[in-house]
This record gives C-alpha cells, structure tokens and sequence, in this order.
C-alpha cells in the first residue's frame, strides 16, 4: 500500500508543475510552455525567466522544509513539534532581517549562513529553557512564545528602520514573489543536506523501540538525536533565508505522509518531501491565480490550511 | 481589615498620582514643535488661543493620552476577567485569539463595507473577537476546567495565526485601505482624536463598571468550580456574562486604536503582586496600572525614533514575550 501511492503522489506532483507554469496572471496554454522555453518566444520571459525557476524553488523549499519537519517529528517524538512551532524558522528569520537592516550593502550570498546561526541560537535558546524532558504541550507553547518574541523583534525592527522595510518585507509573510534563478542557485548546495537526511532513516527506525534497544544494534541514540535535529536546523534556515518563514508546513506534511505510507522512515522521508513539495506548489499556485494581478504570500496560505490542521490535532493529543 | 483598606487606600492614591505625573509628561514630551510643562497644564484650563503648542496638547495629545487611559484599563480589566474565567494564569487577550479575531473582523468590515464608519467596526471587532473566543475555548477544552492550561493557550495561539494571515490576504486583496490597516494592526495611539475618544468613553465606563461588578463572583470562582456553584453562583450566566463584559471591552479598546497586546497577560500579574487575589482591590489597581503602561508605552514609543514613531504595540511585544515565556516556565503545564 505505501509503495503504492508513491506514484500517486509523483503524479500529483507533475500536475501541479505543468499547472504553475501555465496560470497566473497571463495565461499560458499547454503547448506554449515547452515552446517557451526557446529564446525569442514571446513566452519565453514569463516562462523561462519568471516562472519555471520560482515553480522548482517552490518545490524544493517544500521538500525541504517538510523533510526538516519529518526529522524533527521522528527525534523528538511529539506530534506538535516542527521548525516552525518550535521558533527556528523565525529565529532564522530574524537574523536574516537583521542582518539586512544593519548591513544592507552587504552581499546577499551570506544570508543562508547567517540565518543559520539565527536558526541554531533558536534552538539552543529552546533547549535550555525546556531541557531534555517536557511535556509536549509545554515543549510546544516555549516554542510558540519564542517564536512570538522573534516575530514581535522582527517587526520592531522594519518600524525603526522603514527604509529597508521592502527588502524585509520579501521575507516576513514566507513569499515567493520575484524568486528566481539567483535564489535557486543559492538554495543548491544547501541540497547536500537532503542525502545526509535519507541517510539517517534506518537508524531513525530504531530509536523508537527505545534507546537501550538501539544501543544494543550499536547505535548511538544521543549522537543520532544531535545530527538529525541539525540536518533539520539546516534545512530550515537555508529556506527561509531564500523565502521567509513559511509556516505550518514541516507540522502538516509529515503527518499526512504518516498517514499515507506509515512510519518506516525509509519511505516515510521521501514521501514526505513530495507531500510537501505537493503542498508548497499548490499553495502558490492559488496564491498567484486567486486574484491577478494581484498576489498573497504563499506563506498566507499555508496558515490557512494548516492552523486548522494544527488545533485538530491540538484536539487530538492527550 | 481595617489597615488592609488603610494600605489599599495608600496604594490607590500613589498610583494615580504616578498616572497624573505620566500622563503630564506625555502632554508635552517628544514633540517635534516644542512644548514646555506649563503649556500642557495651561491648555487644559485656559487656553491661550495664539500658542500653537496648547494648540496641539489640546488638539493632538489631550485626546491621545485620554484614550491610553482608557485603553490600557480596558484590556487590563479584561485580562482580569479571563484569567479569572478560566483560572490560566496565561490568559489574555492576545494570548487567546480574541485580538487576532477582532483585528480580522475590523479588517474585514473596513475593506468590504468602508460605509459602516467607527460603530459598524466596532461591532465587527465585538463579533470576530467572540467568534474567535467561542472557537479557542470549545478547541481548547476549557468548559471542562481541570488543567487543560496548556491547550487552551496553544488553541489561542493557531487560531491567532489564522485570523492573522486571513487579516493579511484580506488586506492584500483590498489593497486601497492597507496603508492605515498595517499601522493599526500594530497598535497605534498615532492617530487618536477627540471623535474617537467621543464614541470611545461612554462603552469604556460601561466596561469598567460591569467588571467592578464582576468582581465579587470572581473571587468565588477561585475556589473551583464545584466550590462555586454550592455557594449559588450560576456559572453559565457567570462565564457568558464574563465573555461579554470582555467582548465588549476588548472590542471598543481595539476598535478605537488597534490590536494592542500584551497589556491584559502582564497587569494581572503585577497587580496580583501589589495587592493579593480579591479581585475588588487588584481589579482597580490592575485598571490604574494598564492605564499607566499604555500611556508610558506611548511616550516611549515617539521617543525611540525620534521624531518619527514606532506602535506603542510593537514596544509591548518586545516587553510581554519575554514576560510570557517566564510565565510558561514557571507553572507546570
């Protein structure tokens, strides 16, 4: 069964690719995509230029943001955890506005790293106010403050400083507005953090039958908990440097592939990040296509589907 | 008993002279045109019809410092009421969704049917905000009592990031309103007149008399629900009374200056430090101490960037987070 709508899912995926590169504001029909592709169509801007690179970054921070959400799920074992619950997309978001405000002639190539260390201050500054063992509600709620505070700081920021408030305002609702081939080749060497993830998933299998028993398969459980949760800090920083905190993405798309596939993180993974890609892709698209020329954030629009999705299963904890 | 009231009357009349002192400062600081001390003390009684600085304490700061007053007691007394409510010490009206809810409302009336003018709105704030609370405490399980703190707070806070980013696309899609919307939904005293302070008082003594009233019922709620009810309070009436009280409230207070946080979650604290848990003394100690905060956040908030300002809700952010997250520390959820 879970092998089984993998290609579903694939299918999916491939619909929606063709769908964003054909809607928007002006619409485009399926065969003036491949066409416009060649230099001289009187497509070839709006395909080649502006929509084919933001259609693929929007499917890679998807995939992305939702594998980050699937390792720290599998490590942390609580159903409401995720980047963006725990604060570390906005603290990510955070260093990245700040580093703008006060450097804004510096080069944009070092934004990644420096919402990495935001993303990282995060989650340290979450583990040591909640140590190793919390309640998942009050794991949750920390995270929800701090992410508040970040969010409440990013603000103050762009009112004091408003003349760098446009370059900021790209980042603050998670947007994939005016992202294109730039972005997408500083996203690509982030990418290697992708393979180092699949690579974690037999062992992510067996720490849930418990720590001693994964010691006795000689895997060493605390280590393995430290290099997910950083794969995941690191995939969720190189993303939001390029497209601003995103939210309610890496929560929803693991549990939908969860129920989907199962919880062998072998398949678990990969099927998460096409779910995710799935959600990012189709978050844009309506974002773009619900009222042109006008457009929302996709980041709008995966609150609107996912803080539902959130108090559901808020409902469901016990 | 009598030198608790003693030492109660003491506190009352040291806080509103603390009040007094704030708010003359705030008639006549950080103005771009200067304005001395006795200008702003001048404008109130006889006013000097040549000077253009009792001009603008009379025109400009008078209305803006009366409508702090009101705004800070208001969402004091609701955080008050709600904590009381539902006995989580982390409820608030931010916390809660009720400023999210209300903020969608405004947002929504103002961009569809910019007609209705500041009672439509008003109206609007009253009805999302309820409809937001109705939401956070069936979700949050919060009609069962018991310990479901925690949850309750987490139901607040996604049903906030909802009408949050549905205030957003709303504001998006009606783009010929936003301008004014962004600033508001920060928190501003910027843009505080006398017509706002006008529709504004007459819903905020109603307020602050029905919480007085309140207050006495509150306190037997502390004793549990059970508790209560064998000494003949009607908790239904009680917590739809309640709700109301604070819909009405936060309503007028957001509807007239914007969504303002932070006061409610912090006031009831310090107040409780003050003066204990009657809620007939801390209630108006919490209501003086609100008003106080949001007139000093004001003059804070011109001061910063001097002379442009900053939302005197964007300061109470940076001051309340830091404030919520000691408080989640320090109970066991």
């Amino acid at each position: 069964m879970a092998i089984r709508s993998l290609p579903i899912l694939l299918f999916i995926l491939l619909g929606l690719l063709v769908a964003n590169l054909m809607f928007g504001a002006v619409s485009i029909p399926f065969d003036g995509i491949l066409k416009g592709f060649q230099v001289g169509d009187a497509n070839y801007f709006t395909v080649h230029e502006y929509r084919f690179p933001r259609t693929i970054l929007a499917m890679l921070v998807g995939a992305m943001m939702a594998l980050a959400g699937a390792l720290v799920q599998g490590v942390i074992r609580n159903p409401l955890a995720s980047p963006d619950v725990l604060g570390v997309s906005h603290g990510a978001g955070l260093a990245a506005v700040f580093y703008m405000t006060f450097f804004p002639n510096a080069d944009i190539i070092w934004l990644p790293a420096v919402a990495l260390m935001g993303s990282l201050i995060a989650a340290l500054m979450l583990w040591w106010l909640c140590g190793q063992h919390s309640s998942t509600i009050k794991l949750a709620i920390t995270g929800v403050a701090l992410a508040a505070l970040y969010a409440s700081c990013i603000d103050f920021l762009m009112l004091v400083k408003p003349l760098e408030i446009n370059n900021a305002l790209l980042w603050l609702t998670g947007s994939l507005w005016g992202r294109g081939w730039h972005q997408l080749s500083m996203l690509l060497p982030w990418l290697l953090l992708v393979p180092c993830a699949l690579w974690l998933a037999k062992p992510l299998n067996l720490i849930h039958l418990g720590d001693d028993s994964a010691m006795s398969l000689g895997i060493k459980a605390n280590k393995l908990r430290l290099s997910s949760l950083a794969i995941a800090v690191g995939l969720t920083a190189s993303c939001v440097a390029i497209c601003g905190p995103i939210g309610f993405l890496g929560l929803v798309a693991p549990h939908l592939t969860r129920k989907l596939v199962g919880g062998r993180h072998q398949i678990l993974l990969p099927s998460t990040m096409l779910v995710g890609a799935i959600l990012l892709l189709l978050a844009d698209l309506v974002a773009r296509t619900i009222d042109p020329p006008i457009e929302l954030p996709a980041g709008i629009m995966t609150a609107i589907i996912g803080a539902p999705y959130f108090l559901w299963l808020l409902f469901r904890t016990k | 008993m009598i030198t608790v009231r003693l030492s109660f009357i003491r506190q009352c009349v040291a806080l509103l002279l603390l009040l007094l002192i704030c708010s003359w400062v705030s008639l006549f600081s950080w103005s771009v045109i200067p304005i001395t001390p006795t200008d702003a003390i001048q404008a109130l009684y006889n006013m000097n019809e040549e000077s253009i600085a009792q001009h603008i304490v009379h025109d400009l700061r008078l209305p803006r410092v009366l409508i702090g007053l009101m705004v800070g007691a208001n969402l004091a007394a609701a955080g008050v009421i709600m904590q009381g409510l539902t006995q989580n010490p982390l409820a608030s009206p931010s916390v809660l969704g009720i400023n999210a809810g209300a903020a969608l409302g405004m947002a929504t009336v103002s961009s569809l049917a910019p007609w209705f003018g500041l009672l439509g709105t008003s109206v609007a704030a009253m009805i999302g905000g309820g409809i937001a609370w109705a939401l956070v405490m069936l979700l949050g399980n919060a009609w069962r009592g018991g310990n479901e703190h925690g949850r309750l707070v987490l139901a607040g806070v996604a049903i906030s990031a909802l009408c949050a980013a549905l205030t957003k696309a709303v504001i998006i899609i009606a783009e010929d309103q936003a301008a004014g919307v962004l600033t508001w939904l920060a928190g501003s005293l910027t843009d505080a007149r006398w017509q706002t302070f006008d529709a504004f008082w007459p819903v905020c003594i109603l307020g602050l008399v029905g919480a007085m009233l309140i207050a006495p019922t509150l306190n037997l709620l502390q004793l549990g629900d059970d508790n209560a009810r064998n000494l003949g309070v009607s908790l239904i009436w009680v917590k739809l009374g309640g709700s109301f009280l604070v819909l009405l409230l936060v309503g007028s207070a957001i509807s007239s200056v914007g969504a303002i946080g932070f006061v409610g979650l912090l006031v009831p604290h310090m107040a409780r430090m003050l003066v204990g848990q009657d809620h007939r003394q801390f209630l108006p100690i919490a209501m003086m101490l609100g008003a106080g905060l949001v007139v000093l956040s004001d003059t804070v908030s011109r001061a910063i960037i001097y002379p442009a300002e900053t939302p005197a809700g964007a300061i109470l952010a940076l001051i309340g987070a830091p404030f919520f997250i000691y408080l989640v520390r320090k109970r066991t959820l």
